[in-house]
């Protein structure tokens, strides 16, 4: 976003519109002078945490002498690096308000199947923004073994969870996942009502593949007129694709008036 | 500076004049898939009224209604070139900063002499926002990829500054959104619509360099800078501010936490990997320009392999290159030396029968038997950015994909960040683009994400690595 060195820089004013009363506004009057750049202090230094080995990370992470930036920068590079023993000391960190994104961090590129269990397992004893995260990660992974945890959740009375539930539901997909957004969609209000519109969106596009029969009617269900607008019409180019609408849908009459006239002239060049 | 959140009082707006029109024609039992188009076309007024006309999924109006997400230095450049399209009405501003949101207020109202540009510090507010069509996004790059998936998921098309995404999965997850909700996806890779970037890609793509052997773009910058801060953290010296003041916690987004320091938003963006694309600084350019030039816009290499330069461990610093080879032989050099001295973002592309070079100066360079084709007029013809907003305006009206398309970005950003992984891991590395995995690297493939912080997500099928 930023302008690199060199790249060009816009002129002082676009061209002026037609009728336009004015040119365009000039940039912000001059800044103050920027203060000098920090620097990072030897404590906060991540390059000898980075290159240390893994088992050396995981007992750093271990360690409860460890500072928090210690165990913070242990658990990013743990997401590259970890194995399986690394896995339950960053779980033990998901309640940590500060460090329980970077356990999650380092948690969820890992593709040992211990993960999921642990996530699963922290799930119910989390709250707020904690719990969300966890509930993110999951639909992030796809863990169908949560799948009856989250639908639970959808119901929840913090609609930030509830939304958050919801979603990772219709990212996680099938056909389990699509007659309860089905249900949320029957019974849920906003908040959580467009994020399983959105949900039941990604949950018919999964299902396409293995049970298209399914996936239409989830995209016919979406592409009524009580949904968001946005989705609807997502769903409706789907259905356009998929073929013509249903025998009897709709049927136009036949044109009348000047139109009807100019056919019966035999005028049907129009355009050449 | 909760009382300059100036909340609009809404009333039947045009676009909801439109809706109100398709609410009628479905109260009269026309069915519900093709109700509002008829509806519209029925109520379309005569020429010359203002109201609403149906253009490909929308109903259009006579203005374009555009809001602004995170706009400042680069975004205001942005602005001022969509204020002087007489097609663009901007209607309001969402910021986490008051002193942005009121510097865009204050730029907007001045030029149309009103007072009606709404603020808001919520981008949740904008998005909102029935009325609206278009969005400018020009926030920091790590909110790029949430703020174009939002923008989607809410029907709305978007110019958003590049780069596009953080990481592999977030650019995979946000052409994926903007498919799926049909809308118009612009990147401000504004070289895609500059006139020597167009000439040289036109001789590539014509055959007239014979056939392609290797595509080349200037990274300069991007790996060096992130030797200056890497995983590390500034310290805590000063509160962190009032929320209606600056932020801090939307600031960081989907980021990880660090402890608050005035200076990230200040000056240390591109410092730190947290909040660095990497490579895509100038990638998002030159790359995009090599595999337009090389018609591999969709698709990457399949082959990655640093040469030269010092990795520090958390970060690339001082001359590098980095070959990369497409699946059908043609490679592509990402380098930040050897250049000619065109300008900054140069593209060179080389044929059996003959090479290209070109810059940000205009001017370019051709092989000697390829000088009888150069355009006799070099160097700056207009402005890019100008350019560029006029393609998204345009696509906005006619729902075609604009230059700079989330598909194009995607590509673009997958190839730039696979590089970048090889540069970090200092190992060649191969690259399934079907599978959108590297072969055999476990350690690599696990780069291609960032987890999200709480409680942000990525609504995406394309998360699962």
């Amino acid at each position: 976003m930023a302008q690199a060195p060199g790249q060009n820089q816009p002129p002082a004013a676009a061209p002026a519109a037609p009728g336009a009363p004015q040119t365009p506004p000039a940039p912000a009057a001059a800044k103050p002078p920027r203060p000098p750049a920090p620097t990072v202090p030897p404590e906060f230094d991540a390059l000898p945490i980075w290159t240390l080995p893994p088992a050396k990370l995981v007992a750093m992470v271990k360690d409860p002498k460890s500072t928090l930036f210690q165990k913070a920068i242990a658990c990013k590079k743990l997401a590259f690096v970890g194995g399986k023993d690394a896995i339950q000391p960053m779980a033990a960190l998901l309640s940590h308000p500060q460090l329980g994104c970077y356990a999650r961090f380092g948690l969820e590129p890992n593709p040992d199947p211990l993960v999921d269990d642990v996530l699963r397992a922290a799930l119910p004893k989390l709250t707020g923004n904690l719990q969300i995260g966890v509930i993110n990660t999951i639909g992030v992974r796809k863990d169908i073994k949560a799948l009856d945890a989250l639908i639970k959740l959808i119901d929840h009375s913090n609609a930030e969870t509830a939304c958050a539930a919801t979603a990772s539901v219709g990212m996680i997909g099938g056909l389990q996942a699509s007659r309860a957004l089905q249900a949320a969609l029957g019974r849920t209000k906003p908040p959580v009502f467009p994020v399983a519109a959105r949900a039941s969106l990604l949950c018919a596009e999964s299902l396409l593949a293995s049970n298209k029969p399914r996936a239409m009617e989830m995209y016919t269900m979406l592409s009524a007129t009580n949904m968001p607008e946005p989705v609807r019409r997502a769903a409706i180019r789907v259905l356009n694709a998929a073929g013509p609408a249903p025998a009897g849908a709709k049927e136009y009459p036949p044109p009348t008036g000047a139109a009807a006239e100019a056919d019966k002239s035999g005028f049907l060049g129009r355009g050449r | 500076m909760e009382k300059n959140i100036v909340k609009k009082k809404l009333g039947t707006t045009r676009r909801g004049f439109g809706k109100a029109i398709a609410q009628v024609g479905a109260a009269v039992a026309v069915p519900a898939v093709v109700a509002a188009p008829a509806a519209a076309q029925i109520a379309s007024p005569a020429p010359g009224q203002v109201g609403p006309v149906l253009v490909g999924n929308y109903a259009m109006v006579d203005q374009i209604r555009v809001g602004g997400i995170g706009i400042r230095g680069r975004g205001m450049a942005d602005l001022r070139m969509m204020l002087g399209d007489d097609r663009v009405r901007f209607v309001g501003i969402a910021d986490i900063r008051d002193s942005a949101r009121e510097m865009v207020k204050s730029a907007v109202d001045g030029y149309y002499k009103t007072n009606d540009c709404v603020m808001y510090k919520d981008p949740a507010e904008i998005l909102a926002r029935n009325d609206i069509d278009a969005l400018l996004i020009a926030t920091s790059d790590r909110w790029h990829g949430p703020m174009a998936m939002w923008a989607a998921q809410s029907g709305k098309d978007m110019y958003i500054e590049k780069p596009g995404a953080m990481s592999i999965a977030e650019s995979y997850a946000m052409a994926d959104n903007v498919r799926r909700y049909g809308v118009v996806y612009q990147s401000g890779a504004q070289r895609r619509n500059q006139y020597a970037f167009e000439f040289a890609v036109g001789l590539a793509r014509s055959g007239k360099l014979g056939r392609l052997l290797a595509v080349h773009a200037d990274t300069a910058i991007g790996l060096g800078t992130v030797d200056a801060g890497g995983h590390g953290w500034w310290p805590e010296t000063t509160p962190v501010p009032d929320p209606l003041v600056f932020d801090w916690d939307k600031w960081l987004g989907p980021c990880l936490w660090r402890p608050y320091n005035s200076g990230y938003a200040d000056r240390g963006r591109g410092e730190f990997w947290d909040f660095h694309a990497g490579l895509l600084e100038w990638a998002s350019h030159t790359v995009a320009t090599a595999q337009w030039a090389a018609d591999m816009e969709h698709t990457e290499p399949v082959e990655y392999e640093p040469e030269g330069g010092i990795f520090r461990g958390d970060g690339l610093i001082s001359r590098y290159t980095i070959n990369c080879r497409y699946a059908n032989g043609v490679k592509l050099v990402l380098r930040n030396h050897s250049w000619s001295l065109l300008g900054s973002c140069s593209n060179r592309f080389e044929g059996t029968e003959g090479w290209v070079e070109t810059g940000d100066s205009g001017r370019i360079e051709v092989s000697p038997n390829l000088k009888s084709l150069l355009p006799t007029r070099q160097g700056k013809r207009y402005d890019p950015t100008a350019e560029h907003i006029r393609d998204f305006l345009q696509c906005v009206r006619s729902r075609h994909l604009p230059r700079a398309n989330a598909e194009v970005t995607a590509h673009t950003h997958v190839t730039s960040h696979a590089a970048w992984i090889a540069a970090q891991l200092n190992r060649k590395l191969t690259w399934d683009p079907a599978k959108r995995m590297f072969i055999n690297d476990e350690e690599a493939n696990r780069m291609r994400s960032r987890a999200y912080r709480e409680p942000w997500r990525m609504e995406a099928l394309a998360t699962s690595m």
